[in-house]
């Protein structure tokens, strides 16, 4: 299942190359040999568009992270590249300007790239801390980077805490920006749908900020006159499609199942890249040093494994279930094993050996793949052969699959409790309970609590108040929810999931891992409500009650080319509305028009004459992150869509989540010890 | 009709022309020869300040007063600058006509538009104490020579930041100038330092004695492309150099005494040299025009990158080499077809047949004559000529069958704008090069400068440009210009002349409302601006915050709101900042996340006034985390306690921190006690420890102490055990009857620490599994006999087949033997 070709139509090494040359250019500004503070959280994103190497040629000296009081002063140039949004990052780079400025000996020159924009409010600290007029203040306008070419992403390390826990819209806003900037160059998106409360706030957004555009636009000196005559619809882009992470949370606690999603499960992945012991990858690091452009030693105990499409042989098997991964192992392997085999026959001609030769390179790095991630896979093995792994997994699909037992599921739980695994896993079953069930019975959850509390210290009251903050642990109550008449039109307040598995066939029994014929496949059974949001709009026959009354939903999918899927850019939600509305969040559906009339027709008339067989493309859009798991299962669908209607996706996000990250999030690390 | 060759002049091989712009351009009283006269870059504004170096012939005191005073170039008096802010020392432009200001303390007054508004800065590095000598201009920035010879450097003006360059060596200067940053190799600005008999070259970081010996040089200068250098020695000579110092690429030995009052760069390729009425050209390798021109009054030069101004009191003029085009179409018996193609049409005017002749002749190249006669067009300042040009050029086209028109039709746009801006009224005598280095955009907004808003709204009409600047600019002096009384009256009028303009930022005027002290006007015009963000900034000036905050909300934008708040919560009370926010959820969300990073206070303020008890509670908490004895830790959690003294329905909440407290003084005497560490672990960590210690009393008492369940117990001690190695007890448990959690985690926990022998005793305890799975475990501890009595209790004979299958040796022959009583026994 390799990355299908759905970037073509949005050019991601554009953007690549962008980011690049403006960063590049800042730095050249700057004269002489420069040290280089940046924010930790941007290192990595900064590291998936340009090295480091490149940095030194550019005058970077050396490279910190900002963190309190460790800067180097052997530079004149000291350059901040910090992200302007957030505060606490602000005030460290105006105190570390005054530190360096009270005791370094030497006259310092001060730079500051703001990322991705000067803010108002780093005017003002810089100000209070009486060294605005002491740097040079630039910015660097870095929205989406591609992490692959039908990924893009903001990486926006923090857009699920700021959004749930502290309820702070700043990523809504910078997603606005980004998907402005998008709009900017593609036109208009001809329709936005989505779903959730963020969702429609997003939707709302990008109508005002395309308003303001228009002012903008011919306030703005440099810009040349044409684009002043406004946007018009895009002739490449169908429809924005604003998934809120909150109306479908549930899917990020359940464990992912594709080979990626378990390398993020069990590793993390940051970035495109994972950190796993050395030891894990085995000998492999000794024999292989010409592997270095994979994988590049850390410390002495750890090591980077690049996992993107330089790889040859991850694309064919990130998106797979990882129950199907150790047979293309296993035959790539042999495959290999018989080529080596026929490199060393001892007859060869010269040009046998020619062409051998030629082969070398890339047996070399595939063998070296190989290796690396058959490693990788018998770490993961170790970990989904645990006893603890296969009752988590048992609990989570009881749960997914609905109609469980409450008591037998809280008594493993209770069980995992008293054995002391991670509180982590525990923390991810309770919350994906009570993201099901609309809350936890209110003695029940209380019973938990005070395991929990007891098993893992004290300080975990404020893990367990900031999960219900985030709503993500919560009593069940009552009066809200779908079980209440009058609960406000405007919205659902609570999804009912029984009917939301029931109308949009979120739980197959039946999952073909090897040759998968619906999304279901990511989480052996469970498919994802979010991607299914996304298939009531484009693949709406994948849904049909009258298909999946065979049982078989996916078996509809793959003959798909029906009529619905021509016309389904003009469809919206349809004939899904009461499915959805029975969801918690807004419903959004707003079809934009270009201003101009005239000029969105005449785009209009060439469009449907030239733009026919061009790349069409939807953008789905998580508001506050996406798993792995869920973007395996949307490559899924856009393969379907491009086979049967040549349409295809591009997956865009703040930020990758898991149900690690979400519950790290919540989580107190510090302990009641002195 | 004028000779187009009228004021040409050959030099060398070049040839070099003079175009009279205006004349009459000032008063006849005004002896430009004690002025500073100093023009902005594209033809644009002339300023002119008394020289105060010289002694000036009394006349009353009219003239004594100083001033600043803006003409353009024909003469038109746009702006009078009273000034009484100390001794100016430069005046300068930037490219886009910014007029500034030096005075010798360092104050610099960039003055933005042609009107006064000026903004100050300083420059600072010592310029009060040593003073400002002089300054030179570049496109974008400037640098100050100080009295010590340090030089600072401006290289933005929208946010200055002065810079002191590397430190130049002591001794006079006779004679300075600068690279711009674009022309260097650093990309950053290089100053020249005429010092003794050599020259420095200084930039931010090194200052470099570039080894001349030919010195003193009275003038230097550099090319505008920067790639010469122009000097003017003591002894008379001028020497054109590389600006690199590499190349010396011509010598020319003036037989003047008296060294030139300036010296400058004609284009890129000459130099001029001024007197007081005269002027002599040095042309390409060394071809010089002495006494080039003479005039009847001071001359000023004013440099541009394709020529330079000539400014008397009498005349303005042009003088720059003769481009290309030119030079081919008109040079007497030039055999360029664009030549012919302009001679063709004179023959067709009088209707000769050699028209056709001509035509024929250059038929080949038609196309370049076409061509050429266009461009030529573009350099001709007389209009006659222009339409000769362009006719010829219309004639010649209207032969060629296939030709594209975009450069032909452009041009005459062009021109029609050129045309309208020179005209003496205007008077901004822009070089068709000028103009397109300059942009339609910025001509325009020249034009809004100088006030003249309909030419400007034409312009843009024709040129399709947006008119919204132009409007905006208009309503801002409609607002400034305007008496208070009728505040409405204005305010409706700007409202009505804008609105349905696209892009109109009401904002801007409003902004110029407030800053002519109308705050009335500027909320009232501020209501009209369509973007919520724009808003801000000026309502928060006007001390709406609240209308403020709302409308950062409505836009979306978090800085917004967070700046508003900064600026809030710095004026307001803190109970009126909270009442201000509790209506607003997005507001109070970012408070309440900013002030988790670094005002703790804030918070407990903010929980307290909202009476949200169970967070006030849990920030002591978490200061309990952070606190650094046990005392201490104790006293929070106290606090956090009793956060909740008068309210009912927290039981769990206050019994788990009461739980807390106690656990921590447990621990403490365990450690007194046992003299291991206790403190940070959990009630679960804290028994199991204790378990391995082999404390199980006081594992007990935790247990009862703290409710904890049995089956938690169970688990703990298993597990417990199980990592001590403590098999013997483990023995003992396996005799028990019954067990909380079941007897098969025994058995893994048991087995995975590796003792099968022990494992095995828990096996038979497992009743409730299916018999297979207890096969399964004897296999697992190894006991394939065990395992075949299990089979053949349940009389399973697959299993046993299947077992026969996997063993080998003495137990396969058990296990048969074992089938074979099955059999038997049916």
């Amino acid at each position: 299942m390799a990355v299908p070709p759905a970037g073509r139509a949005i050019n991601t090494q554009d953007i690549i190359d962008k980011a690049r040359r403006q960063l590049l250019h800042l730095l050249e500004a700057i004269r002489g040999k420069k040290n280089l503070v940046i924010e930790r959280s941007l290192a990595g994103t900064i590291g998936l568009f340009v090295k480091f190497s490149t940095l030194q040629e550019y005058g970077v000296d050396k490279l910190f992270f900002l963190e309190n009081h460790n800067v180097d002063s052997t530079q004149r140039n000291l350059v901040f590249l910090v992200r302007g949004e957030n505060a606490k990052a602000i005030r460290t780079v105006a105190e570390q300007i005054r530190l360096v400025r009270s005791e370094s000996k030497i006259d310092h020159d001060f730079s500051i790239i703001w990322v991705p924009r000067r803010t108002m409010v780093s005017n003002l600290m810089l100000e209070e801390h009486g060294v605005l007029g002491e740097a040079n203040i630039s910015e660097l306008d870095l929205q989406f980077i591609p992490l692959e070419k039908d990924v893009l992403s903001l990486e926006l390390d923090n857009s699920f805490q700021d959004l749930y826990l502290r309820k702070d819209p700043t990523s809504v806003f910078a997603s606005a920006k980004a998907l402005m900037l998008l709009q900017k160059q593609y036109g208009l998106f001809p329709r936005i749908l989505g779903k959730g409360d963020n969702a429609k706030r997003l939707a709302d957004l990008l109508q005002r900020m395309r308003s303001e555009e228009e002012v903008n636009a011919s306030s703005d000196p440099n810009n040349a006159y044409l684009a002043s005559f406004g946007l018009t619809p895009s002739s490449i882009v169908e429809n924005l499609i604003i998934i809120d992470r909150e109306t479908d949370l549930p899917t990020i606690f359940a464990t992912q199942l594709t080979y990626e999603g378990l390398l993020d499960e069990v590793f993390g992945i940051s970035n495109n890249q994972t950190e796993v012991d050395a030891s894990v990858l085995g000998p492999a690091a000794p024999q292989q040093p010409q592997n270095g452009s994979t994988t590049t030693p850390v410390a002495a105990s750890k090591r980077k494994v690049q996992l993107d499409n330089t790889d040859k042989l991850f694309p064919s098997l990130r998106d797979a279930n990882f129950a199907t991964i150790g047979p293309v192992l296993n035959r790539t392997a042999r495959r290999l094993q018989a080529e080596s085999e026929s490199m060393h026959k001892p007859d060869q001609s010269i040009q046998d050996l020619k062409s051998v030769v030629s082969k070398l390179p890339g047996f070399q790095s595939e063998s070296g793949s190989v290796k690396i991630h058959t490693s990788l896979a018998e770490e993961i093995m170790k970990f989904t052969r645990s006893d603890t792994f296969r009752r988590t997994l048992e609990v989570e699909q009881n749960l997914l699959a609905g109609g469980s037992d409450a008591s037998s599921v809280h008594g493993s739980i209770e069980d995992l409790i008293a054995r002391a695994v991670p509180l982590e896993t525990v923390l991810r079953l309770l919350c994906l309970e009570s993201c099901l069930g609309n809350g936890l019975r209110q003695r029940d959850l209380e019973d938990f609590k005070r395991q929990i509390v007891q098993a893992y210290g004290y300080q975990h009251v404020l893990t367990l108040a900031n999960l219900e903050k985030m709503g993500l642990l919560l009593p069940r109550e009552g009066h809200r929810g779908y079980l209440n008449p009058i609960a406000g039109s405007a919205g659902q307040t609570a999804t009912d999931w029984n009917a939301a598995r029931r109308n949009l066939n979120l739980w197959v029994d039946e999952v073909q891992e090897a040759d998968p014929e619906d999304i279901a496949y990511v989480f052996s059974g469970y498919a994802p409500l979010s991607v299914r949001l996304v298939q009531c709009i484009l693949q709406k026959s994948a849904l049909q009650p009258s298909n999946a009354s065979s049982g078989r939903p996916g078996a509809a999918a793959t003959s798909a080319a029906t009529p619905d899927s021509r016309t389904s850019g003009t469809t919206g939600w349809k004939p899904f509305e009461d499915a959805v509305s029975r969801i918690k969040g807004a419903t959004v559906d707003v079809v934009q028009k270009g201003a101009d009339a005239d000029a969105s027709h005449a785009r209009q008339t060439l469009r449907s004459t030239v733009a026919r067989e061009g790349p069409r493309v939807s953008i789905v859009f998580f508001l506050g992150g996406v798993t792995y798991a869920e973007i395996a299962a949307l490559r899924f669908v856009s393969e379907q869509l491009e086979r049967s209607s040549g349409r295809t996706l591009v997956i865009a996000t703040t930020g990758i989540v898991s149900g690690r990250r979400a519950i790290n999030v919540a989580v107190e690390k510090r302990s009641l010890k002195t | 009709m004028s000779n187009p060759r009228e004021h040409w002049s050959q030099v060398g091989d070049k040839f070099y022309r003079k175009t009279p712009l205006y004349t009459d351009v000032f008063d006849e009283d005004l002896d430009l020869e004690n002025y500073v006269v100093t023009g902005a870059p594209y033809s644009g504004a002339v300023a002119i300040v008394r020289n105060e170096d010289k002694v000036h012939s009394y006349r009353g005191t009219h003239a004594a007063k100083t001033s600043i005073d803006i003409y353009s170039c024909a003469g038109k008096l746009i702006r009078q600058i009273p000034w009484n802010a100390g001794l100016i020392k430069a005046v300068g432009w930037s490219e886009d006509e910014r007029l500034l200001v030096v005075t010798s303390d360092g104050t610099v007054r960039s003055y933005t538009d042609l009107q006064g508004d000026f903004v100050p800065f300083n420059l600072g590095h010592g310029a009060e104490d040593f003073g400002v000598q002089a300054c030179k201009f570049w496109s974008r920035g400037f640098v100050a020579l100080l009295g010590n010879n340090n030089l600072v450097s401006v290289t933005r003006y929208d946010e200055p930041r002065p810079q002191l360059l590397a430190a130049p060596p002591q001794g006079d200067v006779t004679a300075w100038t600068l690279i711009p940053p674009e022309h260097t190799s650093s990309r950053s600005v290089e100053v020249l330092l005429a010092i003794d008999k050599t020259v420095y070259v200084i930039d931010a970081v090194e200052a470099e004695d570039r080894g001349l010996e030919a010195g003193p040089f009275r003038h230097i200068s550099t090319s505008p492309n920067g790639d010469f250098i122009a000097l003017y020695t003591d002894d008379g000579k001028v020497w054109v150099i590389s600006s690199d110092f590499q190349d010396r690429l011509s010598e020319h030995e003036s037989k003047v005494r008296t060294p030139p009052k300036d010296l400058q760069w004609c284009g890129n390729n000459a130099v001029v040299l001024a007197w007081e009425d005269e002027i002599h050209l040095i042309g390409p390798s060394g071809s010089v025009f002495d006494k080039f021109d003479t005039y009847d009054s001071f001359v000023h030069l004013l440099p541009d990158f394709d020529g330079i101004r000539i400014l008397t009191r009498d005349v303005c003029e042009f003088l720059q080499k003769v481009p290309e085009p030119t030079e081919q179409v008109f040079r007497l018996g030039s055999p360029h077809p664009s030549a012919i193609l302009l001679d063709a049409i004179e023959q067709l005017e009088n209707k000769s047949p050699k028209a056709d002749d001509n035509i024929q002749t250059i038929r080949p190249q038609l196309d370049e004559a076409v061509d050429f006669c266009v461009r030529a067009a573009g350099q001709q300042y007389s209009i006659h000529w222009q339409k000769q040009l362009l006719k010829s050029a219309s004639f010649g086209k209207s032969v060629l069958d296939l030709y594209d028109s975009d450069d032909f039709v452009e041009m005459t746009e062009t021109l029609r704008v050129l045309n309208a801006v020179r005209f003496h009224e205007t008077g901004l005598p822009l070089s068709y090069e000028q103009y397109i280095r300059l942009t339609p955009e910025r001509l325009v907004q020249r034009l809004v400068n100088r006030q003249d808003y309909l030419l400007a709204t034409k312009i843009s009409e024709f040129l399709h440009l947006p008119v919204d600047k132009i409007y905006i600019n208009w309503a801002r002096q409609k607002v400034i210009s305007s008496s208070s009384t009728d505040q409405d009256n204005i305010c409706q009028e700007i409202v009505r002349k804008l609105e349905g303009t696209r892009g109109v930022s009401f904002e801007e005027v409003a902004r110029a409302a407030y800053d002519e002290g109308r705050p009335k006007l500027a909320t009232e015009l501020l209501g009209h601006e369509p973007r919520a963000g724009k808003q801000v900034p000026l309502l928060l000036s006007v001390g709406e915050e609240s209308i403020a905050l709302d409308k950062a909300i409505e836009s979306g934008d978090t800085d917004l709101v967070f700046y508003v708040l900064l600026n809030l919560k710095k004026k307001v009370g803190l109970s009126d900042f909270f009442r201000t926010i509790s209506t607003r959820p997005i507001a109070s969300a970012i408070v309440e996340s900013s002030a988790q990073e670094q005002d703790q206070d804030l918070l407990k303020d903010l929980y307290y006034q909202d009476d949200r008890l169970v967070d006030g509670s849990n920030l002591l908490l978490s200061e309990a985390l952070s606190a650094a004895d046990i005392d201490r830790t104790v006293d929070k959690l106290k606090m956090a306690i009793k956060v909740f003294h008068d309210s009912k329905g927290h039981a769990s909440h206050v019994a788990a921190l009461q739980d807390a407290q106690k656990l921590l003084r447990f621990q403490e005497t365990f450690e007194k006690d046992l003299n291991e560490q206790f403190i940070g672990m959990s009630v679960n960590e804290t028994i199991s420890k204790l378990i391995r210690l082999g404390n199980m009393k006081r594992s007990h008492k935790v247990q009862a102490e703290f409710k904890v369940t049995d089956k938690t117990y169970s688990w703990l001690r298993l597990r417990a055990l199980v990592s001590r190695r403590d098999w013997r007890e483990l023995e003992e448990l396996s005799k028990g009857r019954k067990s909380p959690i079941g007897w098969e985690p025994y058995f893994n926990e048991v087995l995975g620490a590796g003792n099968t022998k022990i494992a095995a005793l828990y096996i038979s305890k497992c009743t409730s599994l299916p018999v297979a799975d207890r096969i399964e475990m004897w296999v697992k501890c190894g006991m394939i006999a065990k395992a075949g009595e299990e089979a053949l209790k349940a009389k399973d004979k697959n299993s046993l087949e299947e077992l026969r299958s996997q063993v080998t040796g003495e137990a396969a022959g058990e296990i048969q033997r074992m089938i074979n009583q099955l059999q038997k026994g049916r």
